[in-house]
């Protein structure tokens, strides 16, 4: 960096997404404090243990290989060829977005002076990972092993979300080119995959003991403590805002970017380098809570868990175009999701004896999939991105933002990547005899023998005199 | 070990020579023993799991003894 204004841009984008990792830590911090309050006291530990090893855990994996995968998969391979060097491989050349600069051995994974971003965009995009792992360690909390849930925390968080990330959030990805997929906070490449995932696997883990009756009449569980909920769901509120400020590029020059001759153009733009404000999704935010509050009271005649949840899903809903729609528009499509997510919920776990802890699936994938749906139509026409815009199934070029793109894409984020995975996973670890613990251990608490040994250290502790 | 001893040397030269933590060019050992400890732990924990479901399974408690065990410090 040597003239001022590189260097000024460069640490501001640097300083801005290390922000938005810091932020974004408090979704986590939200996401155990609410399975802590919505599972059982005799559970307490090892669900927070559950869910806190997640992150060293996709954190080392992304290290090894996710991050690669997001670099590389953006053709898929095969399905469309890059704008960057033509190909529809693997891109691993040497080109400015290969990635060859991102395999565990590269220098520029480290302390580099020569690139002060990739770092801090590595680091969102692992906040994001532990996002998508946390969305699914909710929906099987009380039941499945710590070990299978580590395997299943690594394929959601390091490869199948990355997989996603690079088809439908990269700006050279296929699904942009041929689908006009469009998803600017992650209704889909996140919360739909996350939900489909963790539907895959509850399918096979099955519900908690005593969760239906005989009759097969589900039955409430918890939450056991509705306060930690609380102060977790606002958290994870919280953290959304660095959520949607790291999916955003905080300024750009889109005049060379998009070879217009002569024109300077400096704006923030979402992940697809297309412009948007800051202002702007700020009100689309705060509009899609409040629809997905409001429609959530309604619905849920008050109950404060579905009440919470529904503020989540509502911004989940709006937010694959939250970029775009007006704040009235967010705020309506949020109640639409919330409608569709509460009833849908239900209706599973009636129909198919799903027993999901927390509604993950229906939170963040079925309100993530309406998402995507709604916003082919509502965005419909809009360019998926400012390179080069064609018509549909027209290869280098990209299609513009239609219904059928998005439903595909939609049925490719919750089903293909995420539903079908999550199952095979599960019957690969159930198989194994490693998916769930014992009957004895559910039934008793994972947690008794930690118990047994605090209250015997409270009875030797009690009864010293010195 | 070390990349850089003299910030000035290194600072004008030429070419600035961007990565600057120590034992530049032995990526991959580092490589190589995290994911031995990625694996490793895997192994253990797995293991130690499976000890503690088995031994817990075997004592059969019923759901509400737990309670017993609630501390009061």
């Amino acid at each position: 960096m040597t003239d001022q204004l590189g260097a000024l841009t460069t640490i501001f984008t640097e300083f801005y997404y290390w922000i938005t990792v810091v932020l974004m830590f408090l979704i986590h911090v939200g996401f155990c404090m609410y399975e802590v309050g919505a599972s059982r006291y005799k559970h307490h530990q090892h669900t927070l243990m559950k869910n806190t090893m997640l992150i060293p855990l996709v954190t080392v994996t992304w290290f090894f290989f996710g991050w690669w995968i997001y670099w590389a998969f953006p053709t898929g391979p095969g399905l469309a060829p890059s704008i960057m060097n033509g190909s529809a491989a693997l891109i691993t050349d040497d080109s400015l977005f290969s990635a060859k600069w991102y395999v565990p051995t590269s220098d520029l994974m480290a302390v580099n002076l020569g690139d002060h971003i990739s770092g801090v965009f590595w680091a969102a995009f692992l906040l994001f990972s532990w996002t998508a792992a946390s969305i699914v360690s909710g929906a099987v909390i009380e039941r499945i092993t710590t070990f299978a849930f580590g395997i299943c925390a690594i394929a959601i968080g390091s490869v199948f979300w990355s997989i996603d990330a690079a088809w439908g959030w990269h700006f050279d990805g296929w699904m942009l080119k041929l689908l006009g997929y469009h998803d600017a906070y992650a209704s889909g490449v996140i919360h739909a995959i996350a939900g489909g995932f963790a539907l895959g696997i509850l399918i096979v883990l099955g519900p908690r003991i005593g969760k239906f009756s005989s009759s097969g009449e589900p039955r409430n569980i918890g939450p056991r403590n509705p306060w930690l909920v609380t102060i977790g769901l606002f958290l994870i509120y919280t953290g959304f805002w660095g959520f949607y400020a790291a999916c955003n590029i905080p300024i750009f020059d889109l005049g060379p970017e998009y070879g217009m001759e002569g024109v300077t153009y400096f704006t923030a733009t979402n992940i697809y380098v297309t412009p948007t404000t800051l202002g702007g999704i700020t009100m689309n935010f705060l509009m899609s809570l409040s629809g997905g509050l409001l429609a959530g009271y309604v619905i849920a005649k008050g109950d404060p868990f579905w009440t919470y949840s529904s503020g989540l899903a509502g911004i989940i809903c709006a937010s694959a175009g939250n970029d775009l729609y007006h704040p009235i528009q967010a705020m309506i499509i949020a109640m639409i999701g919330v409608v569709i997510a509460y009833k849908l919920h239900y209706w599973v776990e009636r129909t198919f004896k799903i027993d999901d802890a927390v509604g993950a699936v229906a939170v963040h994938g079925y309100a993530g999939v309406a998402g995507l749906i709604i916003c082919g139509f509502v965005l419909n026409g809009y360019p998926s991105s400012g390179y080069s815009v064609g018509s549909m199934w027209v290869g280098t070029d990209y299609a513009p933002i239609n219904p059928l793109g998005m439903f595909i894409g939609a049925v490719i984020m919750f089903g293909v990547l995420g539903l079908i995975p999550g199952w095979i996973i599960a019957k690969i670890l159930h198989g194994m005899g490693k998916l769930r613990i014992p009957r004895e251990v559910e039934i008793a608490g994972l947690d008794y023998n930690l118990l047994e040994a605090a209250r015997n250290d409270e009875k030797a502790v009690s009864s010293s005199t010195r | 070990m070390a990349t850089v001893t003299n910030w000035i040397d290194h600072l004008s030269a030429a070419e600035v020579q961007g990565a600057i933590y120590p034992g530049v060019g032995t990526e991959g050992i580092l490589v190589i023993v995290a994911l031995v400890i990625w694996i490793g732990w895997h192994v253990l924990t797995n293991n130690s799991e499976s000890k503690e479901l088995e031994q817990l399974a075997r004592k059969r408690h019923s759901a509400n003894d737990h309670k017993s065990n609630i501390t009061e410090w």
